[in-house]
């Protein structure tokens, strides 16, 4: 900006001023050869006058300072001449002022020296004796007047540039300043130079344009950070080299990471053999699937590799937690293992003794207590696969009839039926509490409840109580059979409801039961959209304590 | 050419991570097996042990090319100086897995769950081995602090059962062998404790650059 600014100013200046140089020197100059001329003409007349009356001795006599005087013949032949030697002198005869005397009586003409440096004046006049009187004068030409104010002009030429420096400096100064100082956020609300309104107009439509494109991408980023960041899924995305690009709030809580891993390698997250070993396959293969558990809990990863145009970008990562999946899993696969081993158990005893019987091998009065065993054992079967049936007919969610129940009624009866064993234990049935009426399948209820109070009894220590409580209010009715039996250690709480789940891993015949009781009692709980809870104290007893709504 | 170091240094940090890795794998397999009697767990510390050495030999000539090459200063001179100094003691690490894995094969299926505390000593130098390496990773000196602070804690615990196999051999002589066994295996873990702090000592070092 400046030095255009710079150049303008001193070009205008230095043209302005060479111009006027010119101009002036040439008009002067031309003005004093006319006067000077004028002048010529007067002393040639003197002297042709002189030399008319007196002859070539006047001209002899007569001393000149700054002019020349020459006389001619009429062939050219040179008479005299006031600087030069007569005999050294060439014909004259076809100088232009000469020749321009002998034809008109006048001439008059002007030469440059060979250098140019100088610039002689000529008058020529033709006297009566017919020879020629020339007088002539040299002054330097235009050119030495200009070389002579070489100096002047070069102080002139610094001052100039100079000048336009510092003017060229403030100008720009001056025009850039308000330019500075623009608000281009707000492009149309400044007021400065009417000569920009189009460039603000073009920045002002440019800087919506841009307003529009951040929203956009902003939208765009949002979207994919809620989406990440709310899903349940952990879910990394990596370079080729393993460097996290992105990693959603999931995934940090799985590695233990925080935002700073962004950009570190992979393995700073997670040094896992496994897992690196699986993301270099996917990056070999195009995928992988492992399964690991971190922080407790079973996660199943996926990874794969990202592609674009056959060029590997990247790896993608996601984390399933499969911890219910894996449970799932792993009770149906106990479940298969106990319902096998429940059923061979009594079958194995019946098909024993039946085999010693018929290869004779049993005393005849030991026949009783064979046939007793058999006997006990097919009940048992029977007991457990009665059992069974009532679970799938529950896990089949079967329509099955409804009635108003009274839960007090049903755990009367309850008590009545397992009044017999109590005694065996010495243990006492209490009672108490509302009528807790809810419309329900009235044995299912039964079931529920006769499969606590036996829990109860069987799990109890000799002489210990069990109390059936039952309370209502106009939504719930709420039943608790509390023991001051042995109690459920704390890890297995969660696990009593499973289908053959028991606490004492030996599948002991001591307490008896098929295993399948509080599993029963759950689903039919939850056929009655009812909750059920534990609280139990090891060697302190066992309170279980069902909710059903009073909703039909 | 800076950015060519600083790549080398990133990759050397890799590796450190890995061989850290691989020292709390061996560790952990070596406890496992230690609480299970499971002699094929513990025949599995072996290639592990193998693998942690030609990782101290590959971190070792990446050092000196380091070193050689490119003339480090202050933090990055530090930092490989470290690392050559903590590979050392990883690798002892390594060893000692494989020296209590080597000594579970004779215990003949035996476990040390008799003596509670040396499974939670395992558990203690387990979690020091991971957040001497943590430390690492993630710079983090308060950690390596922690770490420091641990190895008490592992060496009392070295002491409690030192103490209670005295009274177990004296109880029952027999167990003698055993019982000597299982004090190699304390010491062993008091050993790979100490070699933790090292590590963590390191850790402070690389990034502080004082010395204790």
């Amino acid at each position: 900006m400046t030095s255009k600014i710079f150049r303008s100013i001193l070009t205008a200046s230095v043209t302005v001023l060479a111009a006027t140089l010119i101009i002036i020197t040439g008009f002067l100059y031309d003005y004093f050869t006319q006067i000077q001329r004028e002048q010529l003409k007067d002393e040639l007349y003197i002297a042709s006058v002189g030399t008319e009356n007196a002859g070539i001795e006047y001209l002899e006599d007569i001393s000149l300072k700054n002019y020349r005087l020459t006389l001619i013949d009429k062939d050219g032949k040179v008479l005299f001449d006031s600087v030069k030697d007569v005999s050294e002198m060439e014909n004259h005869l076809n100088r232009e002022e000469i020749k321009e005397a002998f034809e008109k009586g006048k001439g008059s003409s002007s030469r440059y020296s060979s250098t140019l440096t100088e610039k002689t004046l000529y008058e020529a006049i033709l006297l009566s004796d017919g020879t020629v009187l020339r007088i002539s004068v040299s002054r330097a030409s235009g050119m030495t007047l200009m070389l002579g104010m070489v100096y002047p002009i070069i102080i002139i030429a610094i001052i100039a540039i100079v000048l336009s420096a510092v003017l060229a400096n403030k100008m720009s100064k001056r025009i850039t300043e308000p330019l500075n100082k623009l608000d281009l956020d707000n492009p149309l609300e400044n007021d400065t130079y009417e000569e920009i309104t189009p460039l603000l107009k073009r920045i002002s439509r440019q800087n919506s344009k841009i307003e529009r494109k951040v929203a956009e991408l902003k939208r765009k980023k949002d979207e994919f950070a809620y989406v990440t960041d709310n899903m349940r899924e952990g879910l990394v995305l990596m370079d080729k080299d393993k460097h996290i690009l992105s990693i959603n709030p999931a995934a940090m809580t799985l590695f233990g990471a925080d935002e700073n891993c962004i950009g570190n390698e992979f393995i700073t997250i997670d040094r896992k053999h496994d897992m690196i070993y699986a993301i270099d396959k996917a990056l070999s293969d195009g995928h992988c699937e492992i399964k690991a558990i971190y922080n407790e809990r079973e996660y199943q990863f996926e990874i794969s590799r990202i592609e674009n145009e056959n060029d590997v970008v990247g790896t993608v990562l996601l984390a399933f937690d499969i911890t219910e999946q894996a449970n799932a899993e792993r009770m149906r696969r106990e479940f298969s293992a106990n319902v096998s081993h429940e059923l061979k158990t009594p079958l194995q005893s019946i098909t024993g003794s039946a085999e010693l019987m018929e290869n004779g091998l049993v005393k005849p009065e030991d026949m009783p207590r064979f046939i007793g065993h058999i006997h006990k054992e097919a009940k048992r079967l029977v007991t457990l696969v009665d059992d069974i049936i009532r679970l799938s007919q529950l896990d089949e969610g079967g329509d099955m009839p409804k009635e108003e129940v009274s839960l007090y009624a049903v755990a009367k009866d309850v008590f009545e039926t397992l009044k017999n064993s109590a005694k065996e234990k010495n243990i006492s049935l209490d009672i108490s509490g509302d009528n807790g009426n809810i419309f329900g399948v009235k044995h299912l209820l039964y079931e529920i409840i006769y499969n606590l109070c036996d829990n109860a009894i069987n799990y109890n220590t000799d002489g210990g109580k069990v109390d059936v409580t039952i309370s209502e209010n106009d939504k719930e009715v709420t039943l608790s059979v509390s023991d001051t039996g042995i109690g459920i250690p704390s890890e297995h709480q969660q696990r009593i409801f499973e289908r053959f789940y028991r606490v004492d891993k030996s599948h002991s015949k001591k307490s008896g039961g098929t295993g399948l009781g509080l599993s029963i009692v759950k689903h039919a709980v939850l056929f009655h959209k009812g909750r059920i809870s534990v609280d139990s104290a090891e060697n302190k007893g066992t309170t279980i304590t069902v909710t059903f709504p009073k909703t039909k | 050419m800076r950015n060519r170091f600083d790549e080398q240094l990133a990759k050397l940090n890799t590796e450190m991570i890995e061989m850290g890795a691989l020292c709390e794998e061996a560790i952990a397999l070596a406890s496992k097996a230690l609480t299970t009697g499971d002699v094929n767990l513990a025949e599995k510390v072996v290639p592990i042990s193998s693998d942690i050495d030609h990782k101290e030999r590959d971190i070792e000539s990446h050092c000196f090319k380091l070193i050689l090459q490119q003339q480090p200063v202050a933090k990055d001179l530090r930092q490989i100086s470290a690392a050559l100094k903590m590979i050392t003691d990883m690798e002892r690490i390594g060893d000692q897995a494989e020296d209590i894995a080597e000594i579970i094969t004779y215990l003949q299926g035996k476990t040390a769950n008799e003596t509670v505390h040396i499974k939670d000593m395992a558990a203690e130098t387990i979690t020091m081995v991971t957040n001497s390496v943590d430390a690492y990773v993630k710079q983090d000196i308060s950690l390596a602090k922690s770490v420091i602070e641990h190895d008490d804690l592992v060496d009392e615990y070295f002491d409690r059962i030192k103490f209670s196999l005295i009274k177990m051999i004296s109880k029952t002589p027999e167990n003698g062998e055993y019982a000597l066994d299982l004090l190699m295996i304390a010491k062993y873990f008091e050993r790979i404790g100490d070699h933790a702090t090292n590590i963590a000592e390191w850790v402070i070092y690389s990034v502080t650059g004082n010395r204790k």
